[in-house]
């Protein structure tokens, strides 16, 4: 290859190779971080909820009278018996919030009832010895509660929870070495001791900020329904009865009692649509990425189009002389082309340092994990096939000026 | 080395045919110095292209060192204009891009030759012409001719056996043209065979051969006792 004349001959249009090589090394920057978020945000996007999403879905309801307690208490048991004599509903269950809501209760727990640092945050979920079979979550350790210990309380309330069930994941970051199985541990502030009766397999909690990266699996289920102003009824259909149970639930509600409201829009909800909007903003992110990559990808191969044209126009004289001088068309096409390949592997070097420089920066400010070098590796060969795709044409148009053009004056 | 029978060339645009060339006749012995004269527009240019294999043609033959070229193709054709050609343009053709040495070097780059023999042959062709010490320059900061002298030196590097030259001292002063000149003749005296196209009768007059081309054809000037040299290189008279 002829590189070192190219590059001799490169010294003479320092301009437009240091601004095509700069465009190169911060499309490749942003590209990876870019590519690099949305890997991330899909990942994300593609965790498990733990329950059995397809045949899940949610009502809201709002308590007209939200004064006495003891009535809400009363109805809510009304309205669950109701639910459940329902042809196409398997199970149902009351709760305060469920996995991917966005909103909810988390608190710390902690090991000892003094201990003043927490061991870690975790989801609390209010309901009864139904939650499990109708969130479809299996036990992999213990029992469920009884229907004799679920009970109910208000949100005030200090908690009171002889027995909990708790997720998996929470039990390993409480017992990394063993099993918290029959151990005390202690949610929110309160110096009330729970024993832990039951483990769940995978189970997500209701947060779904990145903040709450460490404590997504977390999860506290609590035998009492919470009798706030509104609940939440999970239900899950029979398989493929869901739009069936869907239409029936609202009405066996009403027929309980009129005195509720539940929202036109988003009182029912499919889990399909609650994970649609747990990760509306993370879908949002990944799309915007994905946008600013392809349009700069695009500007750039466009800039190396263009200048590579207008590269080969000015030296429309030159390309027939080297034609003259007994270059074949393959000469003339390699020359464009290792010309772009070597301001290419200069745009890619910054780009890299650069694209492994803004990630950096990201870690310190934001909730960033550290680029995987993969990332940095496939930009920069993309970039490249990028720039040797686009050189192509003016380098073919290249190849064919004819070497007569040598003795034209002109 | 170089014959051409009833070789024509055609222009054609949308709207006209132009017949550079025409029934055009040519012989040129290996180790000849010919020189080529007439009026512009005449086809003399066209000549020297087609002949460096720098154009196809329209209709006739031509036999290049004994091989007929139109069959030959882009590669090959490219392979003999490297390896058996050479060439000295009026506007010198240098690659502003280049410094001397590297301008030298195209060729015998493109011919694959190893870089020790290249920088050999280099500054050898640069002794040779006298620019030695230039190696380094740029064409811009050479003299016109200086910088035909470069092209000389290009041409040379290569080794040709054909050299072809379109009005080498076209651009020249009256003294760098004669020093061009002796340039070529030693050159010839060497063995090549050259072909040079002039305007400058005085020039003309130093070949062994002069051919005279009117309308895209070729007056043979010795078989025709009505031209003088002198008076058909200015161009004076038409055929
Ligand atoms: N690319 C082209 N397209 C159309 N016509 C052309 C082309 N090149 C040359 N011609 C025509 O062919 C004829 C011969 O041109 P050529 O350049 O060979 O003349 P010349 O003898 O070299 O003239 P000069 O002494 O002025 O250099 C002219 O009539 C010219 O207009
Ligand atoms: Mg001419």
């Amino acid at each position: 290859m002829q590189i070192k004349p190219i590059l001799a001959a490169m010294r003479h249009h320092k301009a437009g190779t240091v601004l095509i090589a700069l465009q190169i090394a911060l499309t490749l920057a942003i590209v990876c971080n870019a590519l690099f978020i949305i890997q991330q945000r899909i990942e994300r996007m593609a965790r498990p909820s733990g329950v059995d999403e397809t045949n899940l879905f949610v009502i809201r309801s709002d308590w007209a009278d939200k004064s006495d307690p003891q009535r809400i208490d009363a109805q809510m048991r009304a309205d669950l018996i109701a639910l459940r004599q329902l042809g196409s509903v398997q199970d149902a269950a009351p709760i305060n919030s469920f996995p991917l809501l966005g909103s909810g209760w988390d608190n710390f727990i902690k090991l000892q009832p003094d201990q003043v640092k927490m061991t870690t945050d975790s989801a609390i979920f209010f309901s009864d010895e139904h939650a499990l079979a109708t969130l479809g979550t299996r036990l992999i350790a213990g029992r469920n509660f009884t229907a004799s210990e679920a009970g109910a309380q208000q949100p005030r309330d200090a908690m009171h929870a002889a027995q909990v069930i708790i997720s998996k994941d929470l039990a390993h970051r409480l017992y990394p070495d063993g099993s918290a199985l029959g151990k005390t541990i202690y949610v929110t502030m309160g110096r009330t001791p729970s024993t832990v009766i039951g483990i769940t397999d995978t189970l997500q909690a209701h947060m779904t900020g990145s903040w709450a990266g460490p404590y997504a699996y977390n999860a506290v289920l609590v035998p009492a329904q919470l009798l706030n102003d509104y609940t939440y009824y999970l239900v899950r259909a029979r398989p493929g009865q869901l739009d069936a149970a869907m239409r029936d639930a609202p009405k066996a509600l009403f027929a309980q009692s009129r005195m509720r409201i539940i929202d036109h829009k988003d009182g029912v909800m499919t889990f399909a649509q609650v994970r649609q909007r747990a990760y509306g903003p993370d879908r949002g992110m990944a799309i915007l990425m994905a946008i600013i990559s392809a349009v700069l990808l695009a500007i750039t191969a466009a800039g190396i189009v263009g200048l590579t044209s207008f590269w080969v126009g000015q030296r429309r004289k030159q390309i027939g002389v080297r034609r003259a001088l007994g270059a074949t068309r393959r000469d003339i096409l390699n020359y464009f082309l290792t010309e772009n390949l070597l301001i290419g592997i200069g745009g890619v070097m910054v780009g890299a340092v650069l694209a492994i420089g803004i990630n950096v920066w990201m870690v310190s400010q934001f909730e960033m994990a550290r680029l995987s070098l993969a990332y940095v590796a496939a930009g920069v060969v993309a970039l490249l096939v990028l720039g040797q795709g686009a050189v192509l044409a003016p380098a073919l148009r290249a190849s064919h000026v004819s070497p007569v053009e040598a003795t034209r004056s002109v | 080395m170089l014959k051409m029978t009833h070789l024509s060339k055609v222009y054609r645009t949308e709207v006209v045919e132009t017949y550079a060339l025409r029934d055009f006749n040519i012989d040129v012995k290996e180790g000849e110095f010919v020189a080529v004269t007439g009026p512009s527009g005449s086809g003399k240019t066209t000549f020297l292209t087609i002949a460096g294999l720098l154009e196809t043609f329209s209709g006739g033959e031509y036999h290049l060192d004994g091989i007929e070229v139109s069959n030959l193709n882009d590669n090959a054709r490219s392979k003999i204009r490297n390896e058996k050609i050479g060439f000295i343009f009026q506007a010198f053709n240098l690659i502003p891009d280049l410094n001397v040495f590297d301008n030298i070097e195209v060729p015998l780059r493109y011919r694959g030759m190893k870089a020790a023999e290249r920088k050999q042959r280099i500054m050898e062709s640069l002794e040779r012409v006298g620019l030695a010490s230039r190696a380094k320059h740029y064409p811009a900061e050479l003299s016109g001719g200086q910088q035909q002298r470069v092209a000389i030196a290009r041409a040379l590097a290569g080794s040709p056996r054909l050299l072809l030259a379109d009005e080498p001292t076209g651009n020249l002063d009256t003294q760098m043209a004669r020093s061009v000149l002796e340039l070529l003749e030693d050159i010839h005296r060497e063995g090549a065979t050259i072909v040079m196209v002039t305007h400058d009768p005085e020039l003309a007059a130093r070949a062994q051969r002069n051919v005279h081309i009117i309308d895209g054809q070729v007056v043979e000037l010795s078989e025709d006792p009505r031209f003088h040299p002198a008076q058909v290189a200015a161009g004076e008279v038409r055929g």
